[in-house]
């Protein structure tokens, strides 16, 4: 009992202070390196946080962990490219134009849906501002590295910037709805990101002419005033910054890709997409990318015509498309969600695989990074117990830049990282995080002002 | 019409009769000399320098002298000091002591949430404090009771409230408390209720824009101040311009950090924009101590800590079920983290981190027993000490005024029975500016005892609407008092169903009525014999000041 204890207690020290990247030698799996094929009895040397070798038969160096992968299944860790986990602020739903707020300013590395995350085999997050304004605030790309304490040990750093947009429903319910103020309709909203478009082309002309005129001998000019918001949106056209655009009808994502074309922006990936079917074409034409779910809709009247096939029909029409949570409990089972696409649309494992894998990390900019096991990559693996395609398949361990962050054999009741001394103990609640439209946490309020139902 | 006739004369006659004598009561010692001795006395002049049998000399304000023989001057007041304790006074690091809070009023609704005036988002930096003082704040009077002198004082409001000033816990106006105005630019993370900025991202966005512009703007101004000719005049924007200061690290900003993660933010902008930082209440920052350090950011921490509940150990013989070792489970790691809460303080002194400590969200009775518990946990009396005096000076750019016992500084100075962090330690007196407040020690039980409570008392609450007057009526009975609540304003009598008294204080609420409205007020007061004195508050309303005068028994 009391070496239980001591045990229980090591454990949790080691859990809590992990930091050091180990190297470990994955022997004798069933690799899905989802580029390169499934490699059989194959090992998978880890070193300092990078995959550096692939191979039959590794010999470890001394020094390095040997996690033993006998009949289980080795995959890239998994990339949910539409999140709100891990951050405090979701919505700065107060006006339509949002661009210079940033989820990174308020990263929570204490959330538990984190670690739960990651014991669904994910390791890498997209962050995401919620859909309550046509444009709202920028994203950040996280890495599940639960057990830090700074939030900023949780950014993957170099991975490109990104912006929430939004059409449809929630923008137009919260400002036309709630408050009279523009956009109100789907035109709206068109217009609302036209308009901010050109505002910031103007600031930067602006600026631009300033900057060279000061150069000048004798220059007597009163510069334009700074303006984070423009300065945010110009950063957006000059293709600093990557659109991912909230989006459930194929009309709006047409005009979405009308106003990309006329402002230059190449671009742009549709998160939800859910007539993305009837467009898949011109999104491939385009080049633009979808971020799906695999069958979740009709929680409100624009999200009602749908279909499960829409991630292979988009697939099979050449878009990269990838499967999403938007949601803590669906995140830990993505696996899952990705395997639907073989029942609706007979996707091949390698295809589904990419849904949450290397398609996710290509609509993030980082699959140079991450999404497939080669080498050379960053060491961001989850170990199945099955095909992770599979209805029984359980993941065991994952591996983040090369550190053990799960470990199901060594997983604690107690996973808090900063505990509330005066809290009650938390009771375990099942319809915690399933409000189905988290996109809009913070901004519920504006919905009565609506329906007037107070 | 006789009965009417005859309040008037009592009143009158009460009138005469005590007013002089409530001035007496003023506890403000007599002003014969401004030079006061304290002999025979240990003085801890500043951490680990002690006298013992010494003598403090306080003339004209400030300290003369201190030391072993040391002549008391002829005209000076003597305290004999036997057995006492002299300490220099306690600086607070940040709070809202003696800063009123702006009524709320009933303000128009805002039509474009994004784009509110700026008062309205809680961007009001031009706001000076000073403007907030009253004098007559009964935390003032709390505060100094227990050994603080000075504090670091900042306005209500949200993202950007205003402009601290540190002040003296006493004066006649608010510009006689004030010993440094403008030192500092306050701020907090707090988003708004219902406009921009909504959340915490949304402050920090308006920060930084804020911020840059206030750059941009101070150097147009000066390119516009060298050579007015051919430029367009800078607007002016007193929100900008109050930035100023920060910019040229003239003052630091102070921001209300809290928790660790609040911490991170707070150093975020601080990196981003350059400003010099002091972090005030802190109360979750154990984490955060090698950051700080390498930003040379001050910090004063929260006096405030989680309550320590005691739980009564029943681990004798109960069945150790499952759910049983899962709670102890939990309990472990609650116990875990109340000892980082309250060994936080220890934690920054083992870091190498000068501190000071702040009391904006501490209740004061709990201000000397949380800092038992954080010497318990730690931390040497020396260094509590420390914190409140020495360092909170440093950290404040006082140290030649305040914080230690000096020839030529500031005379706040507090004398206990018993020495500061002793359970059953006592503050006396308290000396702000060399003016000495003199504070009761005597056993509580037997003022009680003295206070006759039972019979009339005439009310007198000042309202903005005047003056209101009432009658209440205390009867004793099985040691308990109750009271009837009757007056010209009031539509019915009103029951006063318990009336606590603990020691002098005074303290009831019971239920009016007023023109068909109810309402409930509760009154606290001190009582000083046949007098009471204190605040009546009306609840989700305003506080007035009350004063009860015991009626005399008329012989009819």
């Amino acid at each position: 009992m009391n070496m239980k204890k001591l045990s229980i207690a090591l454990l949790l020290i080691s859990v809590m202070y992990p930091a050091v990247a180990q190297n470990i030698l994955i022997k004798n799996g069933t690799v899905l390196t989802v580029t390169k094929g499934v490699l059989v009895n194959t090992d998978v040397l880890v070193k300092d946080g990078k995959i550096s070798q692939l191979g039959k038969n590794i010999t470890a160096p001394t020094g390095y962990r040997i996690l033993d992968a006998s009949g289980k299944f080795v995959m890239p860790g998994i990339i949910d490219a539409h999140s709100h986990e891990g951050i405090d602020a979701i919505n700065e739903w107060s006006t339509p134009v949002t661009a210079e707020v940033f989820v990174g300013d308020a990263l929570n590395p204490f959330q538990i849906s984190l670690y739960r995350a990651l014991a669904g085999g994910v390791t890498t997050i997209h962050t995401m501002h919620g859909s309550a304004n046509a444009i709202g605030g920028q994203c950040e790309t996280i890495k599940l590295r639960y057990g830090v304490k700074d939030p900023k040990e949780l950014i993957m750093n170099g991975a490109p910037r990104t912006i929430k947009f939004a059409l449809g429903e929630n923008p137009t319910r919260v400002h036309g709805g709630g408050n009279a103020i523009v956009p109100r309709t789907r035109m709206g909203v068109e217009f609302v990101m036209r308009e901010s478009f050109s505002k910031a082309k103007e600031y930067s002309a602006a600026w631009d002419t300033y900057t060279k005129n000061k150069t000048q001998k004798g220059f007597r000019g009163t510069p334009p005033e700074y303006n984070y918001r423009l300065e945010t949106l110009a950063e957006v056209l000059k293709g600093n910054i990557l659109i991912h655009c909230h989006s459930y009808r194929a009309d709006e994502i047409y005009m979405m890709l009308n106003v990309c074309k006329d402002f230059g922006i190449k671009k742009i990936v549709f998160q939800h997409v859910n007539e993305g079917f009837k467009v898949a074409p011109e999104l491939a034409a385009f080049g633009a990318m979808a971020s799906v779910f695999s069958d979740w809709w009709a929680y409100k009247f624009e999200v009602y015509y749908s279909t499960a096939y829409n991630a292979a029909i988009l697939t099979r029409n050449g878009v990269t498309t990838s499967i999403n949570s938007d949601d803590p409990e669906l995140m830990r089972h993505l696996y899952h969600e990705a395997s639907k696409t073989q029942k609706y649309g007979g996707l091949k494992d390698e295809e589904a695989l990419a849904l949450i894998t290397i398609n996710p990390a290509k609509q993030l900019g980082i699959e140079d990074r991450v999404g497939s096991i080669e080498v050379g990559k960053e060491a961001d693996i989850s170990i199945f117990s099955a095909h992770p395609l599979s209805i029984y398949a359980v993941p065991l361990i994952t591996i983040v830049d090369g550190v053990v962050r799960f470990d199901r054999e060594k997983d604690p009741d107690d996973m808090r990282i900063y505990v509330d001394p005066r809290a009650e103990i938390d009771m375990a609640d099942f319809t915690e995080g399933h409000d189905h439209d988290r996109c809009m946490q913070g901004a519920e309020d504006m919905f009565d002002t609506l329906f007037r139902t107070n | 019409m006789e009965t009417f006739y005859h309040k008037i004369t009592v009143v009158f006659l009460v009138l005469i009769a005590f007013v002089p004598a409530w001035g007496q009561e003023e506890r403000e010692l007599g002003s014969v000399s401004r030079t006061y001795a304290i002999t025979n006395v240990t003085i801890i002049q500043s951490p680990g320098r002690q006298v013992d049998g010494g003598t403090l000399v306080i003339k004209d304000g400030l300290i003369k002298s201190v030391g072993k023989n040391i002549a008391v001057p002829p005209e000076a007041i003597i305290i004999k000091g036997d057995s006492l304790f002299v300490y220099a006074g306690f600086i607070d690091g940040l709070s809202r002591v003696g800063v009123v809070k702006p009524r709320e009023e009933i303000r128009e609704k805002i039509k474009d949430p994004g784009n509110p005036p700026p008062d309205r988002a809680g961007i009001s930096p031009y706001v000076d404090v000073r403007n907030f003082l009253n004098t007559a704040d009964k935390n003032i009077e709390e505060l100094r009771a227990i050994g603080f002198t000075t504090a670091h004082v900042v306005p209500y409001g949200g993202m950007l409230p205003g402009q601290s000033a540190i002040i003296s816990l006493a004066g006649k106006s608010a510009d006689d408390m004030v010993l440094v105005p403008v030192s500092s630019l306050y701020s907090e993370l707090t988003p708004n209720e219902r406009v921009y900025p909504v959340t915490v991202i949304g402050v920090m966005a308006k920060w930084r824009e804020l911020y840059r512009q206030a750059v941009q703007a101070k150097s147009y101004e000066a390119v516009y101040a060298s050579n007015r000719s051919g430029l367009e005049p800078p607007a002016t924007n007193r929100i900008l311009v109050s930035f100023n200061p920060v910019i040229d690290k003239r003052i630091p900003v102070l921001f209300k950090a809290e928790k660790f993660l609040d911490i991170q933010r707070v150093l975020a902008l601080q990196s981003d924009l350059g400003f010099s930082l002091l972090a005030g209440d802190i109360k979750e920052g154990w984490d955060a101590t090698t950051k700080l350090k390498a930003s040379g950011t001050k910090v004063f921490l929260s006096l405030d800590l989680p309550e320590d509940k005691k739980k009564d150990d029943k681990k004798s013989e109960e069945k150790k079920d499952t759910i049983t070792v899962e709670k102890d489970q939990l309990e472990k790691r609650k116990d875990e983290f109340m000892a980082k809460h309250v060994g936080q303080a220890f934690a920054y002194q083992q870091a190498g981190i000068s501190f000071g400590f702040a009391t904006l969200s501490v209740k004061t009775r709990d201000i000397q027993p949380n800092l038992r518990r954080m010497i318990k946990a730690g931390l040497t009396e020396d260094q509590a000490l420390a914190a409140l005096t020495i360092n909170s000076a440093q950290l404040l750019g006082l140290s030649d005024r305040l914080g230690s016992l000096d020839p030529g500084k500031i005379a706040n100075v507090i004398i206990s029975e018993r020495p500061y962090f002793h359970e059953k330690s006592k503050v006396k007196y308290v000396f702000v500016e060399g003016v000495p407040y003199k504070l009761d020690s005597k056993d509580s039980k037997k003022e009680e005892s003295k206070i006759q409570l039972e019979g009339d008392w005439s009310l007198t609450a000042t309202t903005p609407q005047g003056k209101s007057e009432s009658t209440l009526n205390i009867t004793k009975t099985e040691g308990k008092y109750k009271g009837k609540l009757s007056g010209n304003q009031l539509t019915e009598t009103a029951e006063v169903n318990e009336i606590k008294l603990e020691g002098r204080k005074l303290n009831f609420s019971c239920l009016i009525n007023v023109q068909g409205q109810q309402m409930k007020i509760t009154i606290d007061a001190t009582v000083e014999g046949d007098f009471f004195k204190g605040t009546v508050q009306v609840e989700g309303a305003d506080s007035f000041p009350v004063e009860g005068k015991k009626v005399p028994k008329l012989n009819r």
